[in-house]
């Protein structure tokens, strides 16, 4: 169905931490882009809501149309998506 | 070691699937046990308790499904009937 | 290096999923590796105890 499958790891990774419009199946959803998983192509969108927590949004990579840069996160921006659930924040990780 | 320029394409493209892949992978663990929302295809919408999901097949195992036509303690939801899913953590 | 009699013949699917995971992500295959265990494990157990069944029955899109 997309084009978005096809793209390897150094494309998906210009995406993450950008602010993007993703379409999946008419559908639109909008945040900053944590990552792309690359086996399946999910894309993972963070969007920082008023009261100061988050909300985490996967859409499987099968139904994106398409995905369109709004704008560059800041440092702050960049700052908090890079420590969301790395080490020691993560439960019900352990090994 | 010398930096950036010098570093094969192959071992950049190895490191940045790897952090691509964490980072993916730590979202899926940071699920477990939230309140996750899913839209569905056919415009179907509904909400679960996330436990689990299959890496192969990503299919996602939930317990308290609120479907539009009642409660199901345990269900599995197939990847290929999932558009998005979005959570709280 | 032969496969002792106890293994099935030419099948050590262990190892293939190593080399593969190493040519995929290089110096992290091992932590990837183990994350991706976790994952599966949560899962396996989850349907191995609870059983659950597909919802909705009947897939909504083919």
């Amino acid at each position: 169905m997309s084009e978005w499958t096809k793209k390897g790891p150094l494309e998906w990774q210009e995406y993450t931490y950008k602010e993007v419009r993703v379409t999946a199946c008419e559908k639109e959803f909008r945040g900053w882009v944590l990552t792309t998983d690359p086996v399946s192509a999910n894309i993972v969108l963070v969007n920082f809501l008023d009261d100061g927590s988050l909300s985490v949004t996967g859409i499987m990579g099968q139904t994106v149309q398409s995905v369109e840069t709004l704008g560059e996160g800041d440092w702050r921006t960049r700052e908090r998506l890079t420590h969301l659930f790395s080490s020691g924040h993560c439960e019900g990780y352990s090994l | 070691g010398v930096p950036g320029a010098a570093e094969p394409l192959e071992s950049r493209e190895q490191q940045v699937r790897a952090s691509l892949r964490e980072r993916y992978l730590r979202s899926l663990l940071a699920m477990v046990g939230s309140q996750v929302s899913f839209t569905l295809h056919a415009g179907v919408q509904v909400t679960a308790h996330f436990g689990a999901t299959d890496l192969d097949v990503a299919n996602f195992y939930v317990s308290q499904l609120q479907t539009p036509i009642g409660v199901q303690a345990e269900a599995l939801l197939r990847c290929s009937d999932i558009i998005a899913y979005t959570f709280r953590p | 290096d032969t496969p002792r009699s106890s293994e099935p013949p030419s099948e050590r699917p262990g190892e293939r999923r190593q080399a593969e995971m190493k040519i995929l992500y290089g110096a992290s295959a091992a932590k990837i590796q183990a994350m991706e265990a976790a994952v599966q494990l949560s899962f396996n157990k989850y349907c191995d105890s609870k059983k659950p069944k597909y919802w909705p029955v009947i897939p909504l899109k083919f």
